[in-house]
């Protein structure tokens, strides 16, 4: 009880520490803080959000108006010879009941890279605790000024299904390039890594078992296996005008139960993921499609008749423009797709096999999205979203225990809105 | 008359100086002893690039005193992609604010690129932990002084 509550007094603490420290470290608010000709540099985000939905529940009780929607960095990196970065950033994130893991060292790393053939060919290496490299908005998503909306398109960045804690980071190292030659330029990279598929939900969403089900028992054990593997190649035209990329995200994971009740099992994932975006000077156009593959075996006979479990195939994608008023001001359009099963998009084959215990509308989830950004002072933005959703595929179970009842909407607004200050 | 559209003729392109010892004999004997010289010479080499070509850039490098630094290569400095000149020296790069014209200038007709691209690319570097920002400077005389007091950075200007 005691180490409950002293680690909520510093969960709630450590925004207040964090916006001190902001405070006390930004001389001018113009700029990041630097040192030895900018061999040392710091940096820091934090933002505060506000969700609204009319039915269900998108972090916290949103019904009423949730506040649970805080993100707050601060990034540090050191260039202690011209080709070598070590940085480090910690996150405080708060969404709900979809991130409750509080302060955490989001990355720390070592990065070493050569120029060669006239510095058109780049090589380099980067090992510690890296982020994700994966489709145009994985990198930084945690971090409002990176992003086209309050909140990313969920069909293929998932912010309230607990695998987002295992597509964030990992513990590995990656191996990378990038070729320029005249207007085209071409990169790769290639991750080895330890995923943190242990932390937040993403247990349960990898062995597919439900982790507060009334009637399903809770897996307990721990995933290790091979390491989660991932490439990405990208092409980009005229300094960036067009840009291509493929991703992909392979991941073959043992599952060792430490419970009775389940036995050991494997689940497999591959997630590739096709990008594009093109770029003019008052609009952008952006376009994301890609499909998760998921395989399980093992772990108990019985799971094989939920549906998507055994052997599934999923179907992402979304449109998006952005078009920019002044540069201060832009508004984004979008339309956003996510099928839990690529050859049941409406879900009624799913919901049927469950005896339609499971609703049709928890197979998928269309969004169209409107926003608008408005950055009013040099290190200030304010951003909001208004997303009309039809179906429930993408929302948090513990944040709505009663997706399954007939009482549910299949369809809700969600309004959206974060003020971030960054240095 | 002459005088002014010459200045106008400089504006358009970069002026830009390595570390010291990246600089031929002359010159850097020029830069240490006066700044007249060397920005008499920043003007001349701003020019010559300018006449040549208007999206390439004249740089200096160690080895051969004149390198000729292609939009690529400048683009990739600036993308904040390239840390190390040739002779393994850091690169230090300074810019003006976002909403500079001159940086949007910058940005669009040597570049080639639009200011919030770049925006974009550093912020992706700074917080993935891959990559430094530039240093942002308020005015185009403290980029000046700041690129005549760092060796081995790279700005622009419009200035003499």
């Amino acid at each position: 009880m005691r180490t409950v509550n002293r680690r909520l007094r510093f969960t709630t603490a450590a925004p207040m520490i964090f916006c001190s420290a902001l405070a006390l470290l930004t001389p001018t608010p113009a700029t990041a803080v630097e040192w030895l000709d900018g061999k040392v540099q710091m940096h820091g985000f934090a933002g505060q959000g506000a969700t609204y939905t009319d039915h269900n529940q998108v972090f916290g009780t949103s019904r009423d108006v949730s506040l649970d929607f805080r993100e707050m960095g601060l990034t540090a990196s050191v260039k202690p010879l011209p080709n070598l970065l070590i940085s480090a950033q910690g996150l405080y994130r708060d969404t709900g009941a979809s991130d409750t893991q509080g302060t955490r060292l989001d990355f720390a790393q070592a990065d070493y890279s050569v120029p060669l053939l006239d510095s058109s060919l780049v090589l380099g290496v980067r090992g510690g605790r890296v982020k994700i490299p994966f489709g145009l908005y994985n990198d930084t998503r945690d971090v409002l000024w990176t992003r086209p909306s309050v909140l990313l398109p969920q069909s293929i960045y998932f912010d309230t299904l607990a695998l987002r804690q295992a597509m964030i980071a990992a513990d590995g190292g990656v191996l990378y390039g990038r070729y320029t030659h005249g207007e085209h330029r071409f990169g790769w990279e290639f991750l080895a890594a330890e995923p943190q598929d242990s932390t937040g939900g993403a247990t349960a969403f990898l062995t597919g078992i439900p982790a507060n089900h009334p009637l399903i028992p809770k897996a307990e054990g721990s995933l290790g296996g091979r390491p989660l593997l991932l490439g990405r190649t990208f092409y980009e035209w005229m300094g960036g005008r067009g840009k291509l990329m493929f991703s992909i995200v392979d991941l073959d994971r043992d599952f060792r139960s430490t419970s009775a009740f389940y036995q050991n099992g494997n689940t497999k994932v591959t997630y590739p993921l096709f990008s594009a975006q093109y770029n003019a000077e008052k609009w952008s156009l952006t376009a994301e499609y890609g499909w998760i593959a998921s395989d399980r075996a093992g772990y108990q006979p019985f799971l094989q008749n939920l549906p998507t479990w055994k052997s599934n195939t999923s179907e992402n994608f979304y449109v998006q423009g952005e078009y920019r008023f002044t540069q201060d001001f832009s508004a984004v359009l979008r339309y956003d797709v996510l099928h839990l099963n690529r050859d049941d998009r409406d879900g009624r084959e799913l919901s049927r096999l469950t005896g339609g215990a499971v609703p049709a509308h928890r197979f998928y989830a269309r969004d169209l999205t409107a926003g608008v950004r408005w950055s009013f002072a040099r290190n200030f933005l304010w951003a909001a979203d208004y997303h009309y959703v039809n179906g429930t595929a993408w929302l948090n179970e513990t944040d709505n225990p009663n997706l399954a009842s007939p009482q549910t909407s299949s369809h809700f607004s969600l309004v959206t809105t974060m003020l971030s200050f960054r240095f | 008359m002459q005088q002014s559209s010459y200045w106008r003729f400089v504006r358009r392109a970069m002026i830009s100086r390595f570390a010291a010892k990246s600089w031929p004999r002359g010159p850097r004997i020029g830069f240490r002893l006066q700044k007249v010289l060397i920005l008499a010479v920043g003007i001349a080499l701003a020019s010559l690039t300018a006449q040549a070509d208007d999206a390439k850039v004249r740089l200096l490098d160690s080895s051969n005193g004149v390198k000729h630094l292609t939009t690529e290569m400048v683009r990739e400095i600036f993308f904040m992609r390239l840390s190390s000149w040739p002779d393994g020296s850091p690169i230090h790069v300074f810019v003006l604010p976002d909403n500079h014209p001159l940086h949007i200038r910058f940005a669009k007709e040597i570049l080639g690129v639009y200011p919030f691209q770049l925006r974009s690319a550093w912020d992706r570097l700074v917080f993935s932990g891959t990559g430094v920002s530039p240093t942002i400077v308020e005015t185009e005389e403290e980029m000046r002084m700041r690129i005549e007091s760092t060796p081995g950075s790279i700005g622009y200007t419009d200035k003499k």
